[in-house]
């Protein structure tokens, strides 16, 4: 140390020393920290302001809001509930500034429009009287009135009067009111369990009535398949070469004979002299007759169901509810085209005396518009009701999409990173890749109508359309089989020649092998869609015009997705994949493991992590996506669930229903923009909610694999 | 910055640095230099024993890169091989190529062969997958598998398909205990290997390696990541382990291959240059190379 000082002292003496200029914030770099810390404010205050906007709007919607009532100017006198206010300018007074409030006045059956603006200076007394109600009806929207009486109007046109007046009618009401429900819900059910169920059996036997009389008139489907003379030496041939196979002692031939052996058995079993159903008129007959039977007991099991509708539909309309309002002087009518009538207490959804809640009772509707909210069907072109097929469609569209893309992702970016010879067709593909994640979203909501809902649903419906005849079929067939048997020899034996130094010969045999598997799966694809032997699994119903898969559904809808999230999960697998370090797989390789078990034992483990962060975007992508599903499959209303109690209990056919776009059927397509507006915003609130949970639960799992492994658990 | 080395190293400075010695003649080195054929010394000790790994006229390219010149040599059976030489004269890769690591590299092509036990590894039927499993290899940084300790030991039975559960329990806690690991892992054998101490992951890999019974043990350097005191259990480890194994290990530092190997080869730009036994290398080298080289003058 002490011979070191003496040279600094010497440098500190120097008078020509260079001045140093004592270091300034620039170098430190501060104005960079401050543009950094700037621009991350400025992005989370975005963030933040989207989120607490969505938030506000969302769960303010629900709230009850006051009833005013308003005796304008001209002496009309209006209720409503006041919206928002704003100054103006009115065009025939364009230097002026006027004051103005939007009300939702209701009552669309009287007065046209449900919302109302009314000017500050038309107002000669604005008040919030106590025996004002809001009714929430099952159709129309809602009625502002005051509650007048309820009367129960029997069959033979005799009166009876319940209740009267705004105490004693809320309160009957409430009573009333729960009844004339269970009344509907038992409908509904017996509409389901009996009648839907009918109808069902009933186009059921239909098909088969058309079916039989189409085999009838269609010669082709009369006895086919092999005479006895050729089927015989087919089937000896098959059991011949699955016995050589078994005795065989060299393996490469066994897989060739097993190959044929396949191939022939098959033959013989779909090509057997008694193939094909030969139908004749009797049978038709037959069939026509046990459908009537058929028909008889339907409308026996049925009649009794009709029977008990009818009569709760009679008990329901004989409760009615006058609600006055004050303008017109009318009540709520049952129907726009019988505005005397007065409304069905079974038409009433829920009574809002909005001005005498009490903030516990506030509360409770609150709830109640929630619990509606997120459970019913909707009504009213979906500006009313409830989303419950909404989020089912969504949930099961992300899950379905998930269980699509992560495992073909998963597989492609291994095979990619670690069995494919990293070259030139790896990094083109890779680019390729890479730019299928930039194509825009409906360009791949057209590629999935035109091939997987017209054609591939076209195949699963009824076949391929133009299948090839038998013979030339076959020897396709063979082909594969050749194909496949040389590929698995050369497989076997360029492993087997890739000691060090044959290389060249065993490169060739690898690659020979690689072409053979990719012939086979191009021949296989060829074979598939020109089977003679495949007629759809819904031949019927497509004979018939009705589509089954050939058409807009959630599982066409979530492979498309899927297609669109693929880049995502291929390159955040990859990238976690090539992160598993070295070092762990040559360990793995040291301790005798093959690439196969490191890549499952190791590798994959490892990468789970990553995996996952990949399979969370694309969930998240693919939950928020609505362009391409308004081409494959999410509409406007669809109640039926992709999952129900009638078999095959999973309905991946059925189209569905998706917040994404059915904020964009509220904002864009609704017909009364003011009144779905706070839906808009409830919907967006559920949405983003849903879409966090997924990301959530995902984040979650994520976290805890990470913590079993030992790794940063973020 | 602790390691045994640097320690030394810096010791070292403070004494009077050792005088240059007159330029030596360097026979071998020229030899290689002017890429003329020389013989390397293998003592008549080693030649004399029983092999169980024999490397014959062995060379190895790394694409058009030649590593590995034209090497023989016996490894003696149930004794401690250590392979020296300067950094980068292919210890490794010779390590490497008895259980044909190296096959995984991109462009590698051999020559000659070596056999383990009499069977050929590089032969056209050899499966290799089989033959590593024969073998054990242990790295030079500690390379325990993200999972249980449990799970990292009985590694190489799970991918053989052993599943009862009562085997791979015995093995593991035979293992563990032959790697000096059981007491301080005992109680947490189902927690994650990769919370232990570099000295307790490299003895982790250790009982790896020797939980399949193999019939070489190849050790790559297996301390230099080490801390001294770590490096010191590991030493101990193998003196234990070689009664029941042969070692082949590759080390960069001179007093560990005094210290647990019994024989020792040198090794210079690819090419074996001295075999012997390891008090002979070390005391009466035979070749000027070897012993500026262990006393630390040249390489
Ligand atoms: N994977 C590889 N690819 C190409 N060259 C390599 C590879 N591994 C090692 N080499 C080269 O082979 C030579 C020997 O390396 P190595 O066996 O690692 O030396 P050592 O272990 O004795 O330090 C070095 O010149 C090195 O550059
Ligand atoms: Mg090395």
């Amino acid at each position: 140390m002490s011979d070191i000082t003496p040279i600094i002292q010497s440098k500190l003496s120097t008078e020509s020393g260079r001045r140093r200029r004592p270091t300034s914030l620039a170098a430190h770099g501060e104005p960079a920290v401050w543009l950094m810390g700037a621009s991350l404010t400025l992005s989370l205050m975005m963030i933040a302001g989207l989120l607490s906007l969505i938030a506000y709007d969302g769960f303010r919607a629900f709230w009850p809001r006051e009833i005013q009532r308003i005796e304008l100017a001209s002496g009309e006198v209006v209720l409503g509930e006041p919206i928002r206010t704003e100054t103006f300018t009115p065009t025939e007074a364009p230097t002026e500034e006027r004051e103005r409030t939007l009300y939702r006045v209701g009552n669309r059956d009287t007065s046209q429009a449900s919302f109302r603006w009314v000017e500050q200076p038309q107002v000669a007394t604005a008040s919030t009287p106590d025996d004002v109600v809001l009714v929430e009806r099952i159709a129309w929207g809602p009625w502002l009135g005051e509650l007048e009486r309820m009367e129960r109007v029997t069959a033979d046109g005799s009166v009876e009067v319940l209740s009267e007046g705004h105490e004693q009618t809320l309160s009957e009401l409430s009573e009333q009111l729960p009844l004339a429900k269970q009344r509907l819900a038992e409908i509904e059910s017996l509409q389901r369990s009996v009648i839907d169920r009918a109808n069902k059996q009933r186009e059921a036997w239909r098909l088969r009535v058309a079916v039989a009389n189409r085999q009838l008139a269609d010669t082709d489907t009369a006895v086919r398949g092999l005479s006895k003379g050729v089927w015989t030496p087919v089937l000896a041939a098959g059991l011949g070469s699955l016995a050589a196979g078994w005795a065989g002692r060299k393996k490469r031939w066994a897989v060739v004979a097993w190959c044929a052996a396949g191939l022939l058995l098959v033959g013989a079993w779909v090509e057997q002299p008694t193939a094909g159903i030969a139908m004749t008129a009797e049978r038709v007959e037959q069939i026509k007759s046990d459908s009537s039977q058929a028909e008889r007991e339907l409308v026996e099991r049925t009649s009794e169901a009709e029977a008990r509708i009818a009569a709760l539909v009679a008990a329901n309309d004989e409760v009615r509810v006058l609600i006055r309002e004050p303008r017109t002087g009318r009540v709520a009518p049952t129907s726009v085209s019988k505005v005397d009538d007065p409304l069905r207490v079974a038409q009433v959804v829920r009574v809002v005396p909005a001005n005498e809640l009490s903030l516990a009772q506030k509360w409770g509707v609150y709830l109640s518009r929630w619990r509606e909210y997120l459970t019913d069907d909707p009504r009213e072109a979906n500006t009313e009701g409830g989303v419950w097929p909404v989020i089912f469609g969504t949930v099961v569209l992300t899950i379905l999409l998930s269980l699509a893309v992560v495992p073909l992702g998963v597989i492609a970016a291994i095979y990619l990173r670690e069995y494919a010879k990293q070259g030139v067709i790896t990094s083109v593909l890779r680019i390729a890749i890479n730019n299928l994640a930039g194509v825009p979203s409906i360009v791949y909501g057209v590629f999935g109508l035109g091939f997987f809902c017209y054609t591939l649903g076209a195949y699963v419906d009824s076949g391929p359309v133009e299948p090839l005849p038998r013979m030339p079929w076959w020897l396709m067939a063979a082909g594969l089989g050749v194909v496949v048997s040389t590929s698995v020899l050369m497989a076997a034996s360029g492993r087997r020649a890739s000691t060090l130094g044959s290389t060249a010969s065993s490169r060739w045999l690898q690659r020979g092998a690689g072409i053979g598997w990719l012939s086979s799966v191009v021949l296989i694809v060829v074979l598939g869609s020109t089977t003679p032997y495949f007629h759809g699994f819904f031949a019927d119903r497509a004979a018939e015009n009705i589509p089954t898969f050939r058409s807009k559904g959630i599982l066409w809808a979530s492979l498309t997705l899927a297609l669109l999230t693929l880049p995502v999960v291929i390159v955040a697998t990859e990238e976690a994949i090539a992160a598993v370090p070295g070092s762990s797989r040559q360990g793995s390789y040291g301790c005798g493991a093959s690439r196969w078990q490191t890549i499952r034992r190791i590798v994959l483990p490892g990468a789970m992590p990553g995996i996952m962060t990949g399979a969370i975007l694309a969930m998240a992508r693919g939950a928020g996506e609505v362009a391409p599903l308004m081409l494959v499959g999410a509409v406007k209303l669809s109640p039926d669930l992709p999952f129900d109690q009638t078999a095959p209990y999973i309905h991946l056919d059925r189209s569905f229903m998706h917040l994404g776009f059915h904020i964009f059927d509220l904002g864009y397509q609704s017909p009364d923009p003011e009144a779905s507006r706070p839906l808009v915003w409830v919907t967006t609130l559920l949405l983003v909610a849903i879409v966090f949970a997924l990301n959530s639960s995902a984040m979650l799992l994520r976290a805890r694999l990470r913590k079993r492994m030992g790794g940063p658990v973020v | 910055m602790t390691t045994l080395e640097t320690t030394i190293a810096m010791t070292n400075t403070k004494l009077p640095r050792p005088q240059p010695a007159a330029p030596r003649e360097y026979p071998v080195v020229d030899a290689i230099r002017a890429g003329e054929g020389f013989t390397p010394e293998i003592h008549e000790e080693i030649l004399e024993q029983d092999s169980v790994v024999q490397i014959s006229g062995f060379s190895l390219w790394y694409g058009q890169s030649r590593a590995l010149f034209d090497i023989s040599m016996p490894i003696p059976r149930g004794k401690v091989t250590a392979l020296v030489g300067p950094s980068g004269c292919g210890k490794s890769t010779l390590l490497r190529s008895v259980n044909r690591l190296n096959d995984l590299v991109e462009g590698v092509r051999v020559q000659g062969d070596i056999s383990l036990n009499g069977e050929p590894v590089y032969g056209p039927s050899v499966d290799v997958i089989d033959l590593r499993k024969r073998l054990g290899m242990v790295f030079q940084k500690p390379n325990p598998f993200p999972m249980s300790i449990f799970e990292n030991v009985i590694y190489p039975l799970r991918i053989d398909g052993e599943k009862r559960r009562r085997v791979l329990e015995d093995a593991c806690k035979n293992a563990l205990q032959k790697a000096a690991l059981l007491d301080e892992v005992a109680d947490r054998l189902h927690e994650s290997a990769t919370a232990l101490s570099g000295g307790q992951q490299q003895r982790l890999c250790i009982a790896r390696a020797i939980v399949a019974e193999p019939e070489v043990l190849l050790l790559d350097e297996p301390c230099s990541a080490l801390d001294p005191i770590a490096t010191l259990r590991i030493e101990d480890l193998i003196r234990e382990i070689a009664e029941s194994y042969t070692v082949l290990i590759v080390t960069h530092n001179m007093q560990q291959a005094t210290r647990v190997s019994e024989a020792t080869a040198f090794m210079y730009l690819g090419r074996l240059v001295e075999f012997g036994p390891t008090e002979q290398i070390f005391q009466t080298p035979r070749l000027a190379e070897t012993e500026d080289y262990v006393t630390g003058r040249f390489g």
